[in-house]
């Protein structure tokens, strides 16, 4: 079957709003379950033939990406700062396009481990933050960690970690090959007595379900897959919906407002068409799969005279507790050339300080992973110390480019209230809708733990037998492309804004799932669990649509 | 078919035996388009014409960029005609901050009047007195933009200007390309495989 194309005056089961690693994922299962299903983004629809080698223009031309002329921001620190309008980069980045982030991302799909559900009754209370448990386990999200792997497509090695929670099932592809900078991390790393294992990454490494293997080109983290090797929704969870014919993607299509009527029931979404020309969808329910910054715009700017903080509001949490993920890197040259130009960015990591340590005297859990960064400009700009930014000293470490390798660090972002997206009030974008202010200040605890992990990272690269070694600096982060926790889900709605089930607490047919439902930040790879959750709402909102419990 | 759509194409080939030629006919001219428009983009004309900068400008802006990757026993800056990718950006991509980038430029070039007096222009001074120049200004905006734009010039598609015969891309040891195989570099060449841990649970 083909794509369904719905008529203006038609009224759809659910509109999904956003196409990216949630929306992709729930637009599938809804239309599989025998639901009529209209997704709408914001973004073009590209295909695998319009993806190019070109890092000027998609790491420094925002050519993916939401962009800071067109969807503005502003940024700030904390509220006592005026927020600036943010400039050449966005300080919240996604892939702004059908497919949104799956994309361009690494594809390192990790599993959340027990405790990352838990962490807050393992631990206790952390003052000045929203430490939480979530309201659901890891038993309860392993059967779809596994449909993720399986239908999505995940390269990986089960039972590799010594630290990997249970599983049901092996990954359905082997690891990709492995790269120097994976054989150097392993060597460094069980040198430390540690435990490196294969990357479960979401890329092809043979062929499957119709696609190719990774031909191992290069151009990956913040690039289209030409190959479509890469597990993106576009190449995966798109088609497959479509193929139901229950299914229509309508692109360039700027969701700005959803709908309620006086019993607070959803009743559709107001979009800006390709020519900016407003229209009304009509839907029985509403999903929001918009990600973590763009679903708590969405509902801040549906405010209404009866909801004056915005929809699903009444906790007041919408927007609030935005977690990042901390990131750092250690920089390394080996004797001889690596290539790290080539395949896909990461093939070993390291779990071994996953979990928290209270005897370390701050809060933080995480993993490394070898690897370079995107490719030659940003590496050129980004890895040298400032006093080899330039000059003879800049061009030998241009040419050392080859030899040289990155150890990242992933680690937990504390949930603080303060951290929020929210709508600026003077900025507009280019639409003339409200811009979204950004207010983030890492916790200590993230940052101390981040400092920790590179010091790891470090003694890695030693052990390795790297000539040199040297850590960028560990500073508070400008911004993210991981969105998480600004619709956080809970069973007390006070506390939270959606229940177990992804259904707001507020507005009985307005359900949200992406990275806005996270409780916890995870330990640094989100959209493994941000597609489990989208299997998992995607059930239970079919299930209730059908014993009309919506 | 060009050369790199051949190279593609017989890639895919031989690699791609499981997905048999169902795959490739149905699939086959996206990536055709895919390969062909990256190869148009990197052979890009060398469009060696000024847009936005006169002589006295494209001449320091030129001998600015020397000093960050600079020339030796190796192409720098210079012969990669980074102060092309400098004027084109900001008549293209960067338009937007194109007078920000000449007023730093203007004031860049004013304070080397008022610090060396009757020396003509930057671009006059030797390499040592350059240096030692811009150690003084290393902190302004404008000479971390130009660290920035130098770089992106350098390394960037020869279709933006810079970067001339890839000599950017050769300086780092970058090769573009549709597809490569194991072993990539010197260190998974002779990897042995992972061995597994015990079945210890250490978490």
């Amino acid at each position: 079957m083909s794509a369904r194309t719905f008529k203006p005056d038609d009224t759809v089961d659910f509109v999904v709003v956003g196409s990216g690693a949630a929306g992709g994922v729930m637009a599938r299962e809804l239309a599989q379950a025998g639901f009529d299903v209209l997704v709408l983004e914001q973004g073009p629809r590209f295909t695998a033939a319009d993806f190019r080698h070109d890092e000027f223009d998609y790491w420094f031309n925002n050519a993916l990406l939401n962009s800071p002329e067109t969807s503005p921001q502003t940024f700030r620190r904390t509220a006592s700062e005026p927020a600036t309008r943010v400039k050449g980069f966005p300080s919240l980045w996604y892939a702004r396009m059908v497919g949104g982030s799956s994309n361009h991302f690494t594809g390192n799909f990790w599993r959340f481990h027990e405790v990352d559900f838990r962490e807050r009754s393992l631990l206790g209370a952390m003052p000045g933050t929203s430490f939480a448990d979530w309201p659901i386990d890891y038993a309860e999200l392993e059967p779809y960690y596994t449909k993720v792997e399986w239908d999505v497509g995940v390269s990986g090695l089960a039972g590799a970690s010594p630290f990997d929670p249970p599983r049901s099932k092996p990954y359905p592809m082997p690891p990709l090959p492995v790269k120097s900078s994976g054989v150097l991390l392993e060597r460094g790393a069980r040198k430390l007595g540690l435990h490196p294992f294969p990357a479960p990454m979401a890329i092809a490494s043979v062929p499957y379900r119709g696609r190719p293997a990774c031909a191992h080109c290069g151009f990956c983290i913040g690039f289209g897959c030409e190959m479509q090797a890469k597990s993106s929704t576009l190449y995966t969870m798109i088609p497959e919906a479509e193929a139901t014919g229950r299914c229509e993607v309508r692109s360039e299509s700027y969701v700005f407002r959803v709908n309620v009527d006086e019993r607070d029931r959803a009743t559709g979404v107001s979009y800006f068409d390709r020519d900016r020309r407003e229209h009304f969808q009509k839907s029985r329910a509403v999903v929001l799969c918009a990600n973590g910054a763009e679903t708590p715009r969405l509902l801040l700017m549906s405010a209404d005279a009866r909801h004056p903080d915005g929809l699903a509001n009444s906790s007041g949490l919408v927007g609030r507790n935005l977690m990042f993920n901390t990131y750092t890197e250690a920089h390394a040259v080996f004797e001889h050339p690596l290539n790290e130009f080539k395949s896909v960015q990461v093939t070993r990591i390291v779990h071994d300080f996953y979990d928290a340590d209270p005897k370390r005297g701050f809060y933080g859990g995480g993993g490394l992973d070898g690897r370079i960064g995107p490719n030659p400009i940003a590496w050129s700009l980004f890895a040298p110390p400032p006093e080899k930014s330039w000059g003879s000293e800049l061009k030998a470490l241009l040419e050392a480019m080859p030899r040289a390798m990155v150890v990242a660090t992933h680690g937990t972002s504390l949930a603080q209230e303060s951290n929020r997206v929210e709508l600026d009030p003077e900025l507009k974008d280019a639409w003339g809708m409200p811009a979204m202010r950004v207010t983030y200040d890492d916790h200590p605890d993230d940052l101390d733990f981040a400092r920790f992990l590179q010091d790891r990272a470090v003694e890695i690269m030693q052990a390795a037998g790297a000539q040199q070694v040297w850590k960028a600096p560990v500073m508070p982060a400008p911004g993210s492309p991981h969105l998480l926790g600004t619709c956080r889900m809970g069973d007390d709605p006070k506390s939270s804004v959606v229940d177990r089930h992804h259904r707001s607490h507020d507005i009985r047919n307005l359900f949200i799932c992406d990275g806005s439902s996270f409780v916890t930040s995870g330990r640094g790879q989100p959209t493994m669990t941000i597609q489990a959750l989208a299997f998992r709402a995607g059930e239970h909102i079919a299930r209730f649509a059908k014993r009309g419990e919506i | 078919m060009n050369e790199n759509n051949s190279s593609r194409r017989s890639f895919l080939l031989s690699s791609g035996g499981a997905l048999g030629a169902g795959w490739l006919a149905l699939n086959w001219p996206a990536l055709s388009a895919a390969a062909a428009h990256s190869h148009e983009m990197a052979a890009g004309q060398a469009d060696r014409s000024f847009k936005i900068l006169n002589a006295a400008q494209s001449r320091d802006v030129e001998a600015i960029a020397s000093q960050i990757v600079p020339s030796g026993d190796t192409p720098g800056a210079r012969e990669a005609g980074v102060v092309y990718f400098v004027d084109h950006v900001h008549a293209g991509p960067y338009a937007g901050s194109r007078d920000e980038f000449l007023a730093g430029l203007a004031a860049f070039q004013d304070d080397f009047t008022q610090r060396h007096p009757g020396a003509g222009s930057f671009a006059d001074l030797d390499a040592d007195a350059q240096i030692a120049h811009l150690k003084a200004v290393e902190a302004t905006p404008f000479f971390g933009r130009m660290k920035f734009l130098t770089l992106l010039g350098l390394l960037a598609l020869p279709s933006y200007g810079g970067n001339a015969d890839k000599l950017g891309w050769k300086l780092a040891g970058f090769v573009d390309q549709h597809a490569w195989t194991p072993p990539f570099g010197h260190y998974d060449r002779d990897y042995p495989g992972f061995v597994p841990y015990g079945k210890e649970k250490h978490s």
